[in-house]
């Protein structure tokens, strides 16, 4: 009998990542690319149409494709769909027993596991992005979208991922979160905005206030985070989700229940 | 407490539903193979659990080599599991799954290289572990199951019904790798639902029954104590009479019921009585036409113990 040797925290994120990587190429994968290029994608359609027929497509529509489109609408979406795939899937298909019985740290399982469609689909935002230099954006404000996506998908993939642990319909509770919780507060007084994650993505793009019309009167002034604190923010805020999902993991007894343990 | 597994009124609750009742009973360091026996629903898969570190109990102690096993890698290092069922992840295959549970059970490099091709070789699985789950066969999926609670050479198998489903051909294999770990020093633990199963494997038995122990010891005593629970036979003869006035002279009755076109006898020793009851038939003493054993499935002898037990 062999002498038990315990994986490292690192070591365990290595057999993990490499281990589930080859999952991303199955449906819910492709549907995480399609998500990011679609708008984008579109944008670029329609001004090479516009352009062919004598017109002109503003670097302003590509903002706009950017913020509305992108950030604010599909990012979220993605992290939706990616965060289920994480540990909730295999809590629900009862596919984690086998993982918990190994010596290997059971709290760097979500974070490992996460890291997979985080890099999946980082990856695509980041083709997205750049597909945003065909629509006349400059390459700073492309750099920073970059940024800000990358970041704005970190938080939320962990922080989804974070209530799916915590809450049978996590997903509902982050969709409801994402899309009422923050469009609310951001029309709230003062340093409210700071409890959104779009705060600080759009600190981290690049503000909007100059853009912010008549149409948007319930809008309150928009609040200014520097760059890197913002991004900062969105990875200590990422990190300490994932962080808690180990805890959560580590300490919640995870059996086989159902058909498959009947005796 | 000493040995390998050692349980002082170990419990475990399911919310209000009691899944282990308290349970003490040890095994010893070393190698052999244990039964666990008890129809579904007994409890088996529940203690499997805790024995495993899945479950912690939610009352008395549980030591496995001497230490607590829930999210324990000192202990989790050193057990091996095979639980009942099919459930792996989508989309990966085979291969590059073992190979991810070598490298969370701390094997790396040309360690784990080794691992693999050993435990591979032992389930036969060498040529055909870089299918995808999906495209495997039940039991093949079942030999990659064995084949990753092998890898890291554990000095406790638990296995949990793993002759569900397999074919009589791959069961005796199974049943062979068993008896060849258990030589090599591993302390196996084998559920199963049915007592001839696990009497060709070990002669120590611990037999479960609702969440409850209710007996340990070899297949022999555990035998005797199953042929103290009456068997009823529906006797089909011609004369129901006849049938029961032999019964009275000859059997070890419990109760006898007399039916249109024979009897139902409730007997004591089924295995005394039946070569007895042929006898007279073959003497022609009996106008018997057929025999039906009403009561003959585990589950039933189950519930006599139970009963008998409180």
């Amino acid at each position: 009998m062999s002498q038990v040797t315990v994986p490292s925290p690192l070591a365990t994120l290595r057999a993990v990542f490499i281990g589930y990587l080859p999952r991303v190429f199955q449906a819910r994968g492709w549907i995480l690319a399609a998500m990011p290029l679609a708008p984008v994608g579109t944008a670029i359609l329609v001004s090479i149409l516009v352009q062919a027929q004598g017109g002109r497509f503003s670097s302003a529509e590509a903002l706009k494709v950017f913020h509305e489109a992108l950030l604010k609408v599909l990012l979220p979406v993605m992290a939706l769909t990616a965060a289920p795939a994480g540990v909730r899937e295999d809590l629900e298909q009862r596919t984690l027993p086998l993982m918990l019985v190994r010596p290997a740290p059971v709290w760097m399982y979500p974070l490992s596991k996460g890291l997979v469609w985080f890099a999946w689909g980082a990856l695509w935002l980041l083709v997205a992005a750049a597909g945003l230099l065909f629509l006349g954006a400059s390459t700073e404000s492309i750099l920073r979208g970059a940024l800000a996506l990358v970041g704005l998908y970190w938080a939320e993939l962990a922080f989804l991922t974070l209530l799916g642990l915590l809450l049978k319909r996590g997903t509902l509770w982050g969709a409801l979160y994402i899309f009422l919780f923050d469009p609310l507060v951001r029309i709230l007084p003062g340093n409210m905005q700071r409890l959104t994650f779009m705060h600080y993505a759009e600190s981290i793009a690049g503000s909007r206030s100059s853009e912010v019309g008549v149409r948007e009167l319930l809008a309150q002034t928009q609040l200014e985070t520097p760059m890197g604190i913002a991004l900062a923010a969105l990875f200590v805020f990422g990190l300490a989700c994932w962080a808690a999902c180990g805890w959560k993991l580590h300490r919640t007894p995870v059996g086989l229940s159902g058909k498959d343990a009947e005796g | 407490m000493s040995g390998m597994i050692e349980l002082q009124r170990a419990s475990l609750r399911y919310g209000d539903i009691l899944g282990l009742s308290p349970t003490t009973f040890s095994l010893p360091d070393g190698g052999g193979i244990t039964g666990l026996l008890g129809p579904n629903g007994a409890g088996k898969s529940t203690l499997i659990q805790v024995l495993a570190g899945l479950l912690p109990p939610s009352g008395g102690e549980v030591r496995i080599f001497g230490e607590v096993p829930f999210r324990n890698p000192a202990v989790l290092g050193r057990i091996g599991l095979v639980p009942e069922g099919d459930r792996f992840p989508s989309g990966i295959s085979a291969l590059r799954w073992l190979r991810m549970m070598a490298q969370l059970s701390g094997l790396s490099g040309r360690g784990m290289d080794e691992a693999l091709d050993r435990a591979l070789r032992t389930v036969g699985m060498e040529t055909r572990a870089h299918l995808a789950f999906s495209s495997m066969s039940k039991g093949m999926r079942q030999r990659i199951r064995l084949s990753q609670a092998l890898l890291h050479q554990p000095g406790l198998l638990i296995l949990d019904e793993p002759f569900n489903g397999l074919d009589p051909e791959a069961r005796l294999e199974l049943m062979a790798m068993l008896r060849g770990l258990a030589r090599d020093g591993v302390r196996v633990l084998v559920s199963s639902h049915i007592l001839g199963e696990v009497a060709q494997l070990t002669d120590r038995i611990l037999l479960l029954f609702r969440g409850r122990l209710l007996a340990e010891g070899s297949v022999a005593e555990i035998r005797e104590l199953l042929d103290r629970h009456p068997v009823e036979l529906r006797v089909n003869a011609d004369s129901g009479q006849a049938v029961a006035r032999w019964a009275v002279e000859h059997g070890e009755l419990v109760a006898l019921r007399l039916e249109n076109g024979g009897a139902v006898l409730s007997v004591r020793n089924p295995r005394s009585f039946l070569p007895k009851l042929q006898d007279a038939v073959v003497r022609g003493e009996l106008p018997l036409r057929s025999l039906d054993p009403l009561d003959l499935n585990l589950d039933a002898v189950f519930q006599y113990l139970t009963t008998d037990h409180q």
